[in-house]
C-alpha cells in the first residue's frame, strides 16, 4: 500500500494563475455570485423570523387560553364547586369529539411528537396538527385539565416552523433542523426564558449537542421571547425574597429536598408508565371518553376542596412561595397533581407537563421547607426558596434535564442567589431518578408508541472510549526524516512493521510504508527521506480524544500518532484502524462515527 | 412560487420582504387580540381589587386576601394590589405570608417608605430586633408618597416606641432628640414627643416641650397637667404648683391634678430642705416629716414583717422629735429625716396607698437621692 499523495494545489498556485485586473464579466459574475441566494445565511435570518412569528403564537395561545378559562370557570381565582366540577368533564367530551375527527394527530403533549417529527418525518409537522394543538390545548388547559402550555407551545413553534421551512421550499437538511428551531422559540416564549429553551432543545428534543445549529436555535429564543415580551411584559413568573448567604447547614436541608423529588419523580413517572398502556389497549369508544372520565375525576377532587389542582397552576405555586398553606396541604397538593396530572395526560387530552411537574416540585418543596422550618428554626431559606428549588428538583428528577432545571429555576424567579441550593437538590433528586427508574419518563412514552428516538440522557450513560483505550505503546522504530534512504532501510530491518512513524523538521509526523522504503533501496536511491516524496504527513491524537475521532483519522491513515498535549513532540503511542475496531468490539458497542 | 425555487438574485430580498410583511400583518392581529384582553384584564383586577378594598373596609380581612389575590391574577406587577394583599394578609394574622410579600415588594424598592415601615412592624412582632431597626430607618429615610416629612416622623417615633417597649431608653432618647428637634408647630406633637422625653425619664427636655405647647396654647389641659408632673419630678415644685392650678383652672374636675397638686403642695408645706427657709422652720418641718412617718408606721401596722423594727425605732426616735431638742441638737435633723424617708420607702412597698403626705415625703425623698447622685 502506498502513502497518500502529499503534494496539494495551494491557494497561491490559483492566485498565481489568475488575472491581475480582472474583466468587467468576471466581476459581474462575481457579484452575482455574492448575491444569489444563500440558504445558509437565509436560514439565520429565518431563524429569526421564526422566533417571532412563534412569539406571537404562544402570546396569541396563552391569551385564548385565558380567555377559555375566564369563561369556563369564571374569573375568581378558585372556580364555583360546580363550574369545577362540569367544565373539564364536558370539555373533555369536546375535545375527544375534535380529536376522533378533526385533529388525530394533536394529541399528548407535543415535546416526543416534536422529536418524532424531527427523527422520522425529517422535521415536518402538519399545519393541521398544529392548529389542533392550539384549539385543544387551550379547551384542556382553560377548563382545568391538569396540564400546562409550555409543550404545546414548543409542538406549535416547531410546526410553524415546519410550515414556514415547506413553503419556503428549503432542502430537507435545513427543514430537519427548523423543528427544533421553532421548538427552541415556542419554548422560550411560554417559559420567558431563553437559555432554559435552548438547553431543553439540545438536551431533549435534538439530544445531542451541534454547534452548527446552535447560532438559530438561540437566534429564534431570543426573538421569541423579545416578541412575547413585547405583549406579555417582562416580568419572571415568580417573585420570592431573596436569599440571602446560604450556609452548609442549609444545604443539607435543601439535598433533603432534592432526595424526596427524585423519589416523587419516580412515583410520578412509574404512575404514568402504568396507566397510559393500559388507557391505550383499551376499546375506542373507551379512548373517547377518557378525557371526559379524566375531567371529572378532576372535577371532583376540585369539587371536594383542592381547586388548586386544576390547570396550569401558577398562580397556586406563587401562593405556596408565599406561605399560604400548611405543610400538609403542600404535601396533600403535591400528591393529588401527581394523580391529576396522570389522569389528564394518561386520558390522551392535549396539554404539556411542564406545568404539572413544577407545580408538583413547588408543593413538595414547600411542604419540605415548612417541615424543616419547623424542625431548625434558624435555616435562612424561606418557604419560597424551598419551592422555587423544589420545581427545579421535579424538572431534574422526572423531565431529566439537569442542566436545563438549574437555568430553568434561576429564569423563572431572576433570582440567582439560590444558585447553590438549586445544584445541591437539583442533582440529588436527578441522580436518585436515574437510580431508580433507567428508562426517563418521556422515553419510556415515546417506547410505549412503538419509538425508539436518541436522548441526551442515554447518551450521558454510556461509557466514553477513549484514544487510549486503543492505542498501541510508542513503537520501538522512529525515523528521523534527514536519515538517508539506506541507513533507514537498515534500521527497520530490526522489526517486521509494515509502517513506520518519521519525524519531520518542525514536529510534524509523517508516516512510511515499508513497500516504499524497499522500492527506493531497488532504486539505489541515497537521498535522505525527507527528499523522497514518500512521505505522507498524517493528523495526530491526544490519548483522551473520543475514540469515534480516532475512527475518523484511522479510516484514512495507517497510522496515526498519539501525542503527549504537554508536549506535542512527545510521541506516546500509536492508533490504527484495527485497534480502533477491537477496542469497541470488546466493549460490545458499535462505532457511531 | 417558481421564482422562489430557483437561485434568482432577488431571491432572498424577496422572501425577507414577504415575511416581514407576514410579520406585520400577524404582530397587528395579535396587538388587536392583546389589547382586548388586556382591557378585560385590566378591569377584572379592578373589580377584584374594589371588592377587597370594600372588605378590608368591612373589617373582612380573609375575604379580602382573596379577592386581592385574584386581582393580582389579572395583573400581577401591580404596586397597589401587592401592597393591599400584603396588609390584608397582617390584617388577617397571616404575617409570615405578609412578610414574604412585603419582602419582595421591598426588592422592587428597597427605598420605599411604607414597606418598610410595615416590615418593620412584622419584625418588631417576631422580635427580630436586627431587622426591624433595619427597616424602621429605611422608613424613616426612604421615599413616601406624599406627607413625607410626617411620615418619617411618624416612622420614628414607632422607632422610639419599639426602643421603649425593649427598656432601650438610651437609643429610644437620642431618637428622641433628633425629632424634637424638628417638630412643627402642632401641640399635639409637642406632648406626644414631652410624653415619650419622659418615659426615658428626660424630664427638663420633657418639660421644654411642654413649655413650647403653653407658648401655642395657654390653656391646653394635657401639657399643663405634662409640664406639672414633669416640674414635680425635676423637683421645682413651685413651678408644678403653678401649672397644675392652671390645669385646674380649665377644668376643675380633673382628678389626677387635683392629687398631684395636693402631694406638690404637701411638699411645699413640709419640704425641710427648701430654700430660704429658717432655722426654726427646718425644725418645724423635720418634726412634721418624722410625724408624718410614725402615723404611716402606725397605719400599716404589724400586717407587714418589716415593719415593727420601724416602729421600735420610731418610739426610741420620739424623744428626740421636739424643737428644743434639736434646737440645741441640730446635727440630729438629718437623723430624723434619714429615719422618715427610710420608713416610709418602706411602708411604699408593704403597705396600702400613701396620703398626699406620704407622697410627699416620698417624693422629697427622691429628690434628695437625685441631689445626692
Amino acid at each position: 500500500m502506498s502513502a497518500p499523495d502529499i503534494t496539494t494545489p495551494g491557494d497561491g498556485v490559483n492566485a498565481a494563475n489568475a488575472p491581475v485586473h480582472p474583466s468587467w464579466g468576471a466581476l459581474t459574475s462575481r457579484l452575482t455570485a455574492q448575491l444569489a441566494f444563500n440558504e445558509d445565511r437565509f436560514f439565520l435570518i429565518l431563524a429569526v423570523f421564526i422566533g417571532i412569528f412563534a412569539g406571537l403564537a404562544v402570546v396569541c395561545f396563552r391569551i385564548t387560553m385565558e380567555w377559555t378559562r375566564l369563561y369556563l370557570l369564571g374569573s375568581a381565582l378558585t372556580p364555583s364547586p360546580w363550574r369545577a366540577f362540569l367544565a373539564p368533564s364536558l370539555t373533555g367530551l369536546v375535545i375527544s369529539a375534535l380529536i376522533f375527527t378533526v385533529f388525530r394527530g394533536a394529541t399528548g403533549s407535543g415535546l416526543n411528537q416534536t422529536k418524532a417529527a424531527l427523527y422520522i418525518s425529517n422535521g415536518y409537522i402538519p399545519l393541521r396538527t398544529v392548529i389542533g394543538k392550539f384549539i385543544l390545548a387551550t379547551l384542556a388547559i382553560g377548563s382545568g385539565h391538569s396540564l400546562g402550555p409550555e409543550d404545546p407551545s414548543l409542538q406549535i413553534g416547531a410546526g410553524l416552523a415546519s410550515a414556514l421551512g415547506t413553503r419556503l421550499n428549503l432542502s430537507r437538511k435545513k427543514l430537519r433542523i427548523l423543528a427544533p428551531v421553532g421548538a427552541a422559540a415556542g419554548l422560550a416564549a411560554a417559559f420567558n426564558a431563553p437559555i432554559s429553551a435552548v438547553l431543553f432543545v439540545i438536551e431533549e428534543v435534538i439530544g445531542h449537542w451541534s454547534a452548527g445549529i446552535l447560532a438559530t436555535v438561540v437566534l429564534s429564543a431570543v426573538s421569541s421571547v423579545v416578541t412575547m415580551r413585547l405583549f406579555l411584559g417582562s416580568e419572571p413568573f415568580f417573585r420570592i425574597p431573596q436569599v440571602g448567604v446560604i450556609r452548609w447547614e442549609e444545604l443539607l436541608a435543601y439535598s433533603v429536598l432534592g432526595v424526596l423529588g427524585g423519589i416523587s419523580s419516580v412515583v410520578f413517572a412509574l404512575f404514568i408508565g402504568w396507566l397510559r398502556p393500559k388507557i391505550k389497549a383499551s376499546p375506542n369508544y373507551v379512548q373517547f371518553l377518557c378525557p371526559a372520565i379524566a375531567g371529572l375525576l378532576l372535577g371532583l377532587i376540585a369539587f371536594l376542596g383542592f381547586p388548586q389542582v386544576m390547570g396550569a397552576g401558577y398562580d397556586f405555586m406563587d401562593q405556596a412561595m408565599h406561605n399560604q398553606y400548611t405543610w400538609q396541604v403542600l404535601g396533600i397538593l403535591a400528591g393529588l397533581k401527581i394523580v391529576a396530572t396522570t389522569l389528564s395526560f394518561t386520558s390522551g387530552t392535549p396539554g404539556g407537563m411542564f406545568a404539572p411537574t413544577l407545580f408538583i416540585g413547588a408543593m413538595l418543596g414547600g411542604a419540605v421547607g415548612t417541615v424543616e422550618h419547623l424542625l431548625f428554626p434558624h435555616l435562612t431559606g424561606s418557604v419560597g426558596t424551598y419551592a422555587l428549588v423544589g420545581m427545579g428538583v421535579l424538572f431534574a428528577g422526572f423531565l431529566r434535564a439537569p442542566i436545563t432545571s438549574i437555568f430553568m429555576v434561576l429564569e423563572v424567579s431572576g433570582d440567582y442567589t439560590i444558585i447553590l441550593a438549586v445544584l445541591v437538590a437539583n442533582m440529588f433528586a436527578y441522580l436518585i431518578s436515574r437510580r431508580l427508574q433507567p428508562v426517563p419518563a418521556l422515553e419510556q412514552i415515546t417506547r410505549q408508541d412503538g419509538l425508539y428516538l436518541p436522548a441526551l440522557e442515554e447518551e450521558r450513560e454510556q461509557e466514553v472510549l477513549t484514544v487510549e483505550d486503543a492505542m498501541r505503546p510508542r513503537p520501538a522504530i522512529i525515523l528521523d526524516s534527514q536519515r538517508a534512504v539506506p541507513d533507514a532501510w537498515t534500521t527497520v530491518q530490526a522489526t517486521n512493521d509494515e509502517y513506520f512513524l518519521v519525524r519531520r523538521p518542525s514536529n510534524s509526523v509523517a508516516v512510511m510504508a515499508r513497500a516504499d522504503l524497499k522500492s527506493l533501496m531497488d532504486a539505489e536511491d541515497v537521498r535522505p527521506l525527507e527528499e523522497t516524496q514518500t512521505l505522507a504527513v498524517v493528523p495526530y491524537l491526544h490519548p483522551d480524544e473520543d475514540l469515534q475521532v480516532a475512527l475518523r483519522q484511522a479510516t484514512n491513515y495507517p497510522l496515526v500518532p498519539v501525542l503527549s498535549r504537554a508536549n506535542v513532540s512527545r510521541i506516546l503511542g500509536v492508533i490504527a484502524l484495527a485497534d480502533i475496531m477491537e477496542t469497541y468490539r470488546k466493549s460490545n458497542r458499535p462505532p457511531q462515527g | 412560487m417558481n421564482l422562489l425555487k430557483r437561485d434568482y438574485i432577488i431571491r432572498e430580498p424577496l422572501l425577507i420582504s414577504m415575511l416581514v410583511l407576514l410579520t406585520i400583518l400577524f404582530s397587528a392581529l395579535t396587538h388587536a387580540y392583546s389589547a382586548a384582553y388586556d382591557r378585560r384584564r385590566i378591569s377584572l383586577g379592578q373589580e377584584w381589587y374594589a371588592k377587597g378594598k370594600q372588605e378590608l373596609k368591612n373589617s373582612r380581612p380573609a375575604t379580602a386576601v382573596d379577592d386581592f389575590r385574584t386581582a393580582l391574577v389579572y395583573d400581577p406587577g401591580s404596586w397597589d394590589f401587592s401592597t393591599h394583599l400584603a396588609d390584608a394578609l397582617m390584617q388577617a394574622g397571616h404575617d409570615d405570608q405578609a412578610a414574604n410579600y412585603y419582602l419582595g415588594l421591598w426588592q422592587r424598592s428597597p427605598g420605599n417608605g411604607p414597606v418598610n415601615l410595615q416590615l418593620a412592624r412584622l419584625s418588631a412582632r417576631k422580635g427580630d430586633t436586627v431587622s426591624a431597626e433595619r427597616y424602621f430607618n429605611g422608613a424613616i429615610f426612604g421615599d413616601w408618597p406624599q406627607d413625607s416629612a410626617t411620615n418619617r416622623r411618624a416612622a420614628t417615633l414607632e422607632l422610639i416606641n419599639f426602643y421603649l417597649e425593649r427598656g432601650d431608653t438610651g437609643h429610644a432618647e437620642s431618637e428622641l432628640m433628633i425629632v424634637s428637634d424638628n417638630l412643627p408647630e402642632d401641640p399635639q406633637l409637642h406632648n406626644l414627643v414631652a410624653g415619650l422625653f419622659g418615659r426615658v425619664g428626660d424630664e427638663p427636655r420633657a418639660l421644654a416641650q411642654y413649655r413650647q405647647v403653653l407658648q401655642l396654647v395657654p390653656q391646653n389641659l394635657p401639657a399643663l397637667l405634662g409640664a406639672g408632673e414633669a416640674s414635680f419630678r425635676i423637683g421645682d415644685y413651685r413651678a408644678a404648683e403653678g401649672y397644675l392650678t392652671r390645669a385646674l383652672h380649665v377644668d376643675d374636675s380633673n382628678d389626677s391634678a387635683k392629687n398631684l397638686l395636693a402631694v406638690v403642695q404637701s411638699v411645699l408645706a413640709i419640704n425641710p430642705y427648701e430654700r430660704g427657709i429658717s432655722e426654726a422652720e427646718k425644725i418645724k418641718r423635720t418634726l412634721l416629716l418624722f410625724d408624718v412617718a410614725g402615723k404611716r408606721l402606725q397605719s400599716c401596722g404589724s400586717g407587714a414583717s418589716s415593719i415593727p423594727p420601724y416602729l421600735e425605732r420610731w418610739k426610741q426616735l420620739t424623744s428626740m422629735a421636739n424643737p428644743h431638742f434639736l434646737k440645741q441638737h441640730p446635727e440630729e435633723t438629718e437623723t430624723l429625716i434619714d429615719f422618715a424617708v427610710s420608713a416610709e420607702k418602706v411602708a411604699e412597698s408593704q403597705c396600702s396607698e400613701p396620703t398626699s403626705n406620704d407622697a410627699a415625703l416620698l417624693a422629697i425623698a427622691r429628690q434628695r437621692e437625685m441631689e445626692a447622685r
